[in-house]
Parts: structure tokens; C-alpha cells; sequence
């Protein structure tokens, strides 16, 4: 692995329209991605259960919490990005700050997985709600960014804000679905474990 | 770079849920799509984990497949949604397993219950459209649920606010004598209303609202209904209660 330290820097000119034309293909993989987990969700039957964790007082609560979980990383997602970007007065980016990204996003997202997939299999896509029906939709478009994200990030010759945007995209949905489940489970149940 | 680390997570991730997938399966068998016999055991086999929630669940799910109700439809091998059976009852413990719902539909007319055993309970009307329920109670009881049937298992998921409390539930299809009884009555003076949930596995819970006709009911722990001669008592009086149900169109 190579010892990446800050996002790959802008490219000249006169390579960035044929960069653009390298999002295609992730972008139609994202968005099948999306929506074979919107499809699935809407056919399977919810069961109502699935596995659980132990230490947790109910499903609920494990999906709450590991989704919280995971948005802290995603936090340090972004404030790690910020200072890769150098976007943090006063602030250098330390070597480090590469490998931290990575690894606070990977954490993320192997947290998000087993919550997502307890979502999908117990409850399904749900429209009874307008918090439901958002949390459905958007749940099934973090997925598609993220890979989509995954997909961009070896290539070489993309414009300089597509990174920054895959990664603001992928952020702002795991928050709003974040609002959509675990702060509002948290607000309606109370906080424990 | 060397090697392509983000298709690394993204398969990793991928592997992790389909791993997830299987292990949710397997701890499912009653709603295992068509294949698994209706026969498996009832308890939810578990992984590496105590077992999940709505126990009620999975066990009276089981049992459903068996023996369909007289009234439902032929089981539908379909796993999309599709609408539910014009009377039917459903009944089962709430997500999180804090409190137990039933729901009676008859027609175009629902009635329903949720209770946890003492101060949170709400009785609901409402009606049902192609599926879906919206009901109403007092003290801004609400609930919205869906129905579905898949492999001889018809469930009604959806959410339900009661006293303040706010709930999500799936639960199966309910048989006699699993089901919804609700008994009123006059006691020195004051309407007092109850309602019991009993569910496929036996355990019953119920709450009795001390003033009833109040616009903001406040409830108690209902007396154990005696489900073979549908009675109970309260504070010296006998309560009859009587089966809410909508496959056989009484309560209605």
C-alpha cells in the first residue's frame, strides 16, 4: 500500500473533461448498488427479527448505537479530510492524516453494514412515515455512494472536486439517516443501552 | 496505488452482509420462504447471540402456516406486498418486546390495542385501504401499518404512538384463542375498561383503564383474564370479556 498522505492534487487542464467520463462507470455501479438494496428491501418479506448482539437491551438499540457509532467516524471522516485538504487554519496535515481517513471510513463502514442489513431483512423498505420512507431511500443511496466513492478513488486524471464531493455526498446521507433512526429512536426510547 | 484498498473495504463490507444475510436467515426459519416445511422449531436457532426480539413472534408464526385460519385466503406464494386478508386478526409482541399489539380488521373497519401490562395502553378505530391501516385513539393514539402476506405467513408491521409511547411492530396472524378480549364495566361508579392481548404461546398482558369514558385514560395492570371462561375480576367485580375479532366479525 502505498503511503498516500493528502488526496490526489488537481490535474492540469487539459485532462479534465475526459475525467468526468471516468465517473460513468462507478456511478451506474452505485446506482445499481442502490437500487438491488431498494428492490430487495420492497420484496423481502420484513421478518420483524433477526440476529442480535449480546450486551444490548433490544435490536433497537444495537442498530442505534452502532449507527452512532459509525457517524462518529464519519466526523472524523470529514475533519480528517478537511485538514488532508488543508482546509484547517494553523493546521498541517501530519502524516498520519491519510491513514487515519482510511481507517476511521473503513470502521464506518463495516459498522454501517450489519446495522443496514438488519434494517433491510427485519424491517424492509417502509413508506408509512415520511421519516421511514426517507430513511428507505436515502439507506439504499449511502450504499451506491459509498461504492461509488470506493470506485473513483484509485483512478487518476479525475478533477479535483470529485473527491470532495463523493465524500460530502456519502457524509450527508449517513447523517440524514442517522436523523432518520438512531436520533430519533434515541429521542423516542431514551438513551441506554 | 500498489493494490486497490477501496475495492478491498467494498468487498469486505459486502462479504459482511451477505454473511449477516445468511446468519439473519438461518435465525428465521418459520419465514423462510417457501422450501422450509412448516414444521421447523419455533425457537429462532441462535448464532453467536442470544436470541432477537419479538419471541412471540417466530412462535406463532410457526403455528399459523399449519393451521390457516377458516377465513384467510389460500396462503400466497408471493413474496412482494400484497393486500391483506379482509378479516383477519393479528397479535404479537411490539419490537423491543416493551408491549404487546393486537390488531382486529373487518372489512373496511379496524379495531386495535396496544398495552405493556400497566400505564401504556391505547384502544384504536380506524380503516384499512388496500393494506394499509390508519387508526386514531384518544390522547393522540395513532397507528399506520401494512400488511403482507408471504409463504402462508401473513404479518402487520407498522408503528404505533400510545400514552406517549411509540412503538414499531411486525407481528403474524393470530387464531383463537390468541387474540384481543376487552371487557367494560361499571364499578362503583366509575366506566372501567379493559383490554387483554393473549398471545399464540399463552402469555397474556393487559391494562384496565380506571376511567374510560375520560378523553385521556389513565390505566392500570388488568386483572388475569381467565381465557377458558373469558372472565377476570376487579376489586370484587366479575368482568366478561368479550373476543375482539375480525375474521369472525365479533367486537364489531
Amino acid at each position: 500500500m502505498t503511503a498516500q498522505s493528502s488526496a490526489s492534487a488537481p490535474l492540469p487542464p487539459a485532462r479534465a473533461s475526459s475525467g468526468v467520463a471516468k465517473l460513468v462507470v462507478p456511478s451506474v455501479i452505485g446506482a445499481l448498488v442502490a437500487l438491488t438494496l431498494g428492490i430487495y428491501g420492497r420484496l423481502h418479506h420484513p421478518t420483524g427479527i433477526a440476529i442480535n448482539i449480546a450486551g444490548f437491551s433490544s435490536p433497537g438499540y444495537v442498530k442505534s448505537w452502532l449507527a452512532t457509532g459509525a457517524t462518529v467516524f464519519a466526523l472524523v471522516q470529514v475533519g480528517s479530510a478537511l485538514v488532508m485538504y488543508g482546509k484547517v487554519p494553523r493546521v498541517t496535515a501530519p502524516p498520519w492524516i491519510g491513514g487515519l481517513h482510511r481507517w476511521s471510513g473503513r470502521i464506518a463502514f463495516l459498522l454501517a453494514v450489519p446495522v443496514a442489513i438488519h434494517c433491510l431483512y427485519a424491517l424492509g423498505f417502509q413508506d408509512y412515515s415520511t421519516r421511514v420512507l426517507i430513511h428507505s431511500l436515502l439507506g439504499c443511496a449511502f450504499f451506491g455512494a459509498f461504492t461509488v466513492k470506493m470506485l473513483i478513488l484509485p483512478k487518476r486524471g479525475l478533477p479535483g472536486w470529485v473527491l470532495p464531493l463523493a465524500g460530502a455526498l456519502v457524509f450527508i446521507l449517513l447523517i440524514a439517516i442517522w436523523l432518520t433512526s438512531a436520533y430519533w429512536f434515541f429521542s423516542t426510547f431514551g438513551i441506554k443501552r | 496505488m500498489k493494490r486497490n484498498t477501496p475495492l478491498i473495504t467494498l468487498l469486505t463490507g459486502a462479504a459482511l452482509g451477505i454473511v449477516l444475510l445468511i446468519a439473519s436467515m438461518l435465525a428465521t426459519p418459520s419465514n423462510a420462504p417457501a422450501g422450509y416445511s412448516a414444521t421447523v422449531p419455533s425457537t429462532p436457532s441462535a448464532t453467536s447471540a442470544p436470541a432477537s426480539t419479538p419471541p412471540a413472534a417466530p412462535s406463532s408464526a410457526a403455528e399459523s402456516p399449519s393451521a390457516p385460519s377458516p377465513s384467510a385466503p389460500s396462503p400466497s406464494a408471493s413474496t412482494a406486498y400484497a393486500g391483506a386478508p379482509a378479516q383477519a386478526d393479528y397479535a404479537g409482541k411490539v419490537s423491543g418486546g416493551g408491549a404487546s399489539v393486537a390488531v382486529a380488521v373487518h372489512g373496511s373497519q379496524v379495531i386495535a390495542y396496544v398495552c405493556n401490562g400497566s400505564t401504556v395502553e391505547a384502544w384504536l378505530k380506524g380503516t384499512v385501504k388496500a393494506g394499509r391501516v390508519v387508526m386514531t385513539g384518544k390522547n393522540h393514539a395513532q397507528l399506520s401499518a401494512d400488511s403482507a402476506v408471504d409463504s402462508a405467513v401473513t404479518m402487520m408491521a407498522g408503528d404505533v404512538t400510545a400514552h406517549g409511547t411509540h412503538y414499531s411492530f411486525s407481528v403474524p396472524m393470530a387464531q383463537k384463542p390468541s387474540g384481543l378480549y376487552e371487557a367494560t364495566a361499571t364499578v362503583r361508579g366509575a366506566t372501567i375498561k379493559a383490554g387483554w392481548i393473549v398471545l399464540a404461546d399463552g402469555t397474556q398482558v393487559g391494562s384496565l383503564e380506571t376511567d374510560a369514558g375520560s378523553a385521556a385514560p389513565s390505566a392500570i395492570q388488568a386483572p388475569r383474564l381467565d381465557v377458558a371462561t373469558g372472565t377476570a375480576e376487579y376489586d370484587g367485580t366479575i368482568l366478561h370479556a368479550t373476543l375482539i375479532s375480525g375474521a369472525t366479525g365479533s367486537g364489531f
